[in-house]
């Protein structure tokens, strides 16, 4: 499944968020994602596509959509 | 230093019935019971009792999905209770300024237990490796505190209590006393629980103290007083009141609807759960002589009872001891024959039928009561019908809680 429709699913169904404004340009903080949201956002992740959790210091300077996408993408690699 | 009146502004509260608050105290008045039977499938088992579910309670259309997504039930039905109190007491959710004089005091008994065994299911039984970002967050028991203080811009004091089916009369008892001293000009107030968990149900099975009962008998479980009652029956819910110091009150043009006039505490210090009598009559002292009321002066007695054996009778024994001559006069009832027991949301629950019964003058009815047990006798009853004959005065609400706390809230009528 795709990173950034599990993103706009989750962030729409949770929150509210409308999926349209979610691209990977966009900024974390523009969405109002603060560090709980953030953690829940990678904690669906692992729970949808079977990923490790990512160490603090791999999702610590993360800034955008497309920066976790990135990540998430190379945490399904690790697993192949 | 003078001591300050406090004023009760605003009140709010999720009615089992569904409907708003005046629709809640007339089913009261007519004997309307909203507990029913609570079945519960669990691949550990199945379960099926009398409980008080708010079944119709809808946190997303009330509270939006984000913030009702970053809440346990028991602050979903809390933050909704709040915001109908803060409203009723003519403020508006959207201009909040801070106010370090305006504060928060709730209650609750088993917090976000909900959350906690959602999350233990997860761990143990489907052996996630971790847990949800947001269980302690969901979990912990100022939740419901931190949201309506966060949503309200309530910036004094804000603390929660966990007294067992005492808390939220503690809250209010506590914040009246901020008001009193001058600490605080308004205080949000109240309680709420959500302990309809599977767990949490077995663990309260397992004390043999609630109430048997099928689809056809649930409504009628819960018969405190009564003869043949059989023990109590649990519920979730929220409610809230808006408390504020008198003048601060009048200045603004708020709409009063009676005084809380007095609070008293103390701890049987004997026994976890067997209630005592002695307890039981130093706080109502305390609340009567807080509230400067003499035994003559009350009206009416919103009775814990929950309809255990022991209870019930220990209270009325207190009450008999406190009222003297006047206890057979003294008019009585337990609402929780109609909404349960709500833990630590049942204190606010029946503050707000207290108050209600003084500002409307109709005292609703212990319902189910067919025959009085005799060790429960030496009171004025109040059966069958709501007794609206006469103006009310003052009026008491009993809290007596596991752990051997009691909290006795003295009304007056404004």
């Amino acid at each position: 499944m795709d990173a950034l429709l599990i993103i706009r699913q989750f962030l729409s169904e949770q929150y509210g968020i409308a999926p349209e404004t979610i691209t990977p340009e966009t900024p974390l903080d523009k969405l109002g994602i603060d560090s709980l949201m953030f953690f829940e956002l990678v904690f669906e992740f692992e729970g949808k596509l079977g990923v490790r959790s990512p160490k603090n210091e791999e999702i610590a300077d993360l800034k955008t959509i497309g920066e976790l996408i990135a990540l998430i993408d190379n945490l399904r690699l690790e697993k192949t | 230093m003078a001591q300050c009146r406090v004023a009760v502004t605003g009140l709010g509260l999720i009615n089992p019935f569904s409907g708003d608050l005046e629709n809640f105290f007339s089913r009261l008045l007519n004997s309307e019971s909203a507990i029913r039977l609570l079945t519960l499938d669990d691949p550990a088992g199945s379960l099926s009792l009398p409980a008080l579910q708010c079944q119709d309670f809808n946190p997303v259309h009330l509270l939006g999905k984000p913030l009702s997504h970053t809440m346990d039930r028991f602050s979903q039905l809390g933050a909704a209770a709040a915001f109908s109190a803060w409203r009723d007491a003519g403020f508006s959710l959207d201009n909040n300024a801070e106010r370090v004089d305006y504060g928060l005091s709730w209650g609750t008994g088993v917090g976000g237990v909900t959350t906690f065994e959602h999350g233990y299911k997860n761990l143990y039984r489907s052996n996630q490796r971790s847990a949800s970002p947001l269980t302690v967050v969901l979990a912990m028991n100022n939740a419901a505190a931190a949201h309506i203080a966060i949503k309200l811009g309530l910036a004094g004091s804000c603390l929660t209590y966990s007294v067992a089916c005492a808390s939220s009369t503690a809250a209010i008892g506590e914040a009246f006393h901020s008001i009193r001293s001058g600490r605080a000009s308004l205080m949000v107030v109240g309680g709420s629980e959500a302990p309809l968990a599977y767990g949490v149900l077995r663990a309260w099975e397992a004390m043999r103290v609630l109430a048997p009962g099928d689809a056809d008998t649930a409504h009628a479980a819960c018969r405190p007083f009564s003869k043949d009652r059989a023990g109590l029956v649990l519920g979730e819910g929220a409610g809230a009141m808006v408390i504020e110091e008198w003048d601060h009150a009048v200045t603004r043009g708020a709409h009063i609807y009676a005084e809380l006039a007095g609070y008293g505490t103390s701890c049987d210090h004997t026994h976890l759960v067997r209630p005592n009598t002695e307890g039981e009559i130093k706080a109502i002292q305390q609340a009567l002589a807080v509230g400067n009321l003499g035994a003559d002066g009350i009206d009416y007695v919103n009775a814990h009872a929950t309809a255990t054996p022991e209870g019930d009778v220990a209270e009325i024994t207190a009450l008999k001891a406190v009222f003297g001559d006047h206890a057979a006069t003294l008019p009585v009832s337990s609402t929780k024959s109609m909404h349960g027991h709500l833990l630590g949301a049942t204190g606010v629950i029946e503050a707000i039928i207290t108050v209600m019964a003084l500002h409307k003058g109709a005292i609703p009815p212990t319902a189910h009561l067919d025959t009085v047990d005799p060790a429960c006798e030496g009171v004025h009853h109040i059966i069958g019908k709501p007794l609206m004959d006469k103006p009310l005065r003052a009026a008491l609400s009993n809290s007596f809680a596991f752990g051997g706390v009691n909290a006795v809230l003295a009304f007056r009528s404004a």
